[in-house]
């Protein structure tokens, strides 16, 4: 059995030492590229959203690579993601594409049935170590994101940041044990603290909200955070892939306590039923509202419906919390041009707000 | 004076209609059902922003309330159905409207939840009860008294007796019923001498029963119904030349549902056609498609 799974963002290394540390073995589809994407937009549903499209695309590459089992997540409602898996299996075998679907349900009966299936003969000690190591790499992965978006806009020099990013998740993404990945972050951290910076500026600080599959993967937000940065932004993820897994998985106390928080915030605006993240991209607007964050880039895959009603209520909260927000859709036609233009307008925008507001 | 409450005719009303201006007219009120869509429906409801067409329409319904009523029944109703939703965009309807629209009469934008409580609806009825200074006893015989009329206040099927062809159009009920956004799709059929069966003429039970055909159930309820409906129709006895689905662009259920209905008629050997429409549809590009795809069905049985 050759495990697979999709991409998004950086979780392949998660994925990888998880399903390593079962005893299974591991094919990480080929990176997302421009192929992936057409692969999967000549067989998914034309009005199918932009991670169905890459999904499936992700599916037919590990495929061609010798995978033969595909885990994916399902869902009971109301986002479309709960039934892509069914529509994937499909398509994938009507193409002669043949894989196991290993679909995790958000239940623990499901769960523990994909993990008897999948770890077959692993010990709870094995598992166990498993997961903790994959969640020790997630909050790795975490700091590193977040301090590359804090020192991108400051640096002399924006690519060797990036540089060091990529470095520093391969290292992760390599470590066997805990020590190698506190080291690999150890090691960022003294490679960025020798970069030269300017802390004379004060970038303008934006809050990235909305979808988390476009949020988190830099090829469906056309490297959004990092494009930011090179225009001297400090753009931050109030909600990086820890913060979801700590909330909905885990249900550590205090990431409940914060989610909680921020669902009474978009309460006045929105019923918290509507599916997805639509809630909480209201919710995360009023909070760096009142954080002082300087404006909010709203991303959703094109046609996603929880996004779409937070979408029109945005403007609202905007006005209610006194922050601006530049909502962006994305599909497979999305283009880099279009998306730097509105963005360097909004920056401008912000900019002179805040001159404004400094008299 | 009675109080008048304005009722948008779009959506779930062309389920419930019958039963919401029943249970209201039992509880003293004034019903307004604003009237057919209209091209000037959908340039109202164009203020809300990439949603579907018919939450755009259900948008410029509630607007042609306005001066004409005291509330606007907008529901915000989540599910009818234990372990279903409805979908995100009609969840999010009230909201949506009362953030795009500043100026409308109070809407009564009770929430409705069946999908773990079935009881739940009680509480909505004697909420909504309240808002119209009626006690819980009042509302919830009202809505016992309303809730004996059908549901499916769609109107029936007209079956031409000459019929050449027998052809199911598959689609939410508050998108082939309405006259404009459906460009009158079942009148034209009809005209052409085709029998046209909908997912109305399934009963809910069957419907239900036959969606085990599939792997997983469809957790957005009036998508279950669809499918199951037509599946039913297409593993029935009864022969069936073709099949139409009817959708609108953005919405999120069908664009998957498409694809399964797609993928079982492919194996029925019955010819699939799928008409996206959304407020820049042309009624010649719309009609030259149904044209095309029923004179095929004509050829294909001749041949």
């Amino acid at each position: 059995m050759i495990v697979s799974f999709p991409h998004m963002g950086s979780a392949h290394v998660i994925f990888r030492t998880l399903f390593a540390g079962l005893g299974l073995k591991v094919a990480v589809p080929p990176p997302v590229t421009r192929q992936t994407l057409e692969l999967g937009t000549a067989y998914a549903p034309e009005a199918a959203c932009l991670p169905f499209k890459m999904n499936l695309g992700n599916f037919i590459q590990a495929i061609d690579q010798g995978a033969d089992t595909i885990i994916t997540c399902g869902g009971d409602g109301p986002c479309r993601l709960g039934y892509y898996a069914e529509v994937q299996k499909k398509i994938l075998s009507d193409r002669g594409y043949n894989a196991d679907f290993v679909v995790i349900e958000p239940s623990i009966d499901s769960v523990w049935r994909s993990l008897r299936r999948l770890a077959t003969g692993s010990s709870w000690l094995t598992i166990y170590r498993a997961f903790r190591l994959a969640g020790e790499k997630m909050t790795a992965l975490d700091i590193i994101e977040r301090r590359s978006s804090f020192y991108r806009p400051r640096a002399r020099n924006t690519d060797s940041v990036d540089r060091l990013g990529r470095e520093a998740k391969a290292a992760v993404d390599v470590a066997a044990n805990f020590a190698e990945v506190g080291a690999a972050v150890k090691s960022f951290d003294t490679k960025l603290s020798a970069l030269e910076m300017d802390w004379t500026v004060k970038p303008l600080k934006v809050g990235l909200v909305g979808e988390i599959y476009v949020m988190l993967e830099p090829f469906a937000n056309q490297e959004l955070v990092a494009r930011l940065g090179r225009l001297g932004v400090e753009a931050q993820q109030p909600l990086l892939l820890g913060d979801y897994v700590r909330t909905n998985i885990l249900h550590h106390r205090a990431a409940i306590r914060q989610n909680a928080a921020v669902l009474t915030l978009a309460a006045p605006f929105i019923s918290r039923y509507v599916g997805g993240h639509g809630v909480k991209s209201i919710g995360y607007t009023m909070k760096l509202g009142q954080a002082g964050y300087d404006g909010i880039v709203h991303l959703f895959p094109f046609t996603c419906m929880p996004e779409m009603i937070a979408k029109n209520i945005l403007p609202e909260v905007g006005v209610a919390a006194s922050i601006p927000v530049l909502s962006l859709a994305f599909d497979e036609h999305s283009g880099v041009a279009g998306m730097m233009t509105r963005l360097e307008a909004f920056a401008d925008l912000l900019a002179f707000r805040r001159r404004k507001a400094g008299g | 004076m009675a109080v008048r409450v304005g009722i948008p005719r779009s959506l779930l009303y062309y389920y419930y209609g019958d039963i919401w201006r029943e249970f209201f007219r039992r509880l003293g009120a004034d019903v307004v059902v604003s009237g057919e869509t209209s091209q000037s429906t959908i340039e109202q409801g164009g203020l809300v922003d990439e949603v579907c067409l018919p939450l755009k329409v259900a948008a410029g319904h509630a607007c042609e309330l306005k001066g004409k009523v005291d509330y606007i029944f907008l529901p915000r109703i989540v599910s009818l159905a234990a372990g279903q939703y409805t979908c995100p965009q009609i969840i999010g309807l009230p909201d949506v409207v009362r953030s795009c629209y500043r100026k409308l009469p109070p809407l009564i934008d009770v929430t409705v939840n069946q999908r773990r409580n079935s009881f739940d609806l009680y509480r909505s009825v004697i909420a909504i009860g309240r808002v119209l200074k009626k006690n819980a006893a009042a509302s919830t015989f009202a809505w016992l008294q309303a809730a004996r009329l059908p549901a499916n206040a769609a109107p029936l099927e007209q079956v031409s007796p000459a019929a050449q062809l027998r052809i199911a159009l598959i689609g939410h009920p508050y998108l082939i019923y309405d006259r404009q956004i459906s460009m009158d799709v079942i009148r034209r059929l009809t005209a052409w001498g085709v029998e046209v069966v909908t997912a109305n003429s399934v009963d809910p039970l069957t419907a239900d029963y036959t969606t085990r055909r599939l792997a997983k159930k469809i957790f957005w309820q009036f998508c279950n119904h669809l499918t199951g409906a037509a599946l039913a129709l297409m593993y029935s006895l009864q022969p069936l030349d073709g099949l139409i689905f009817l959708t609108s662009f953005a919405c999120g259920p069908d664009s998957l549902v498409s694809e399964t209905l797609r993928w079982h008629a492919r194996h029925h050997d019955i010819p699939f056609l799928l008409l996206t429409v959304d407020e820049h549809t042309a009624e010649a590009g719309f009609v030259t498609r149904l044209e095309a795809f029923t004179d095929m069905l004509g050829r294909r049985d001749g041949g």
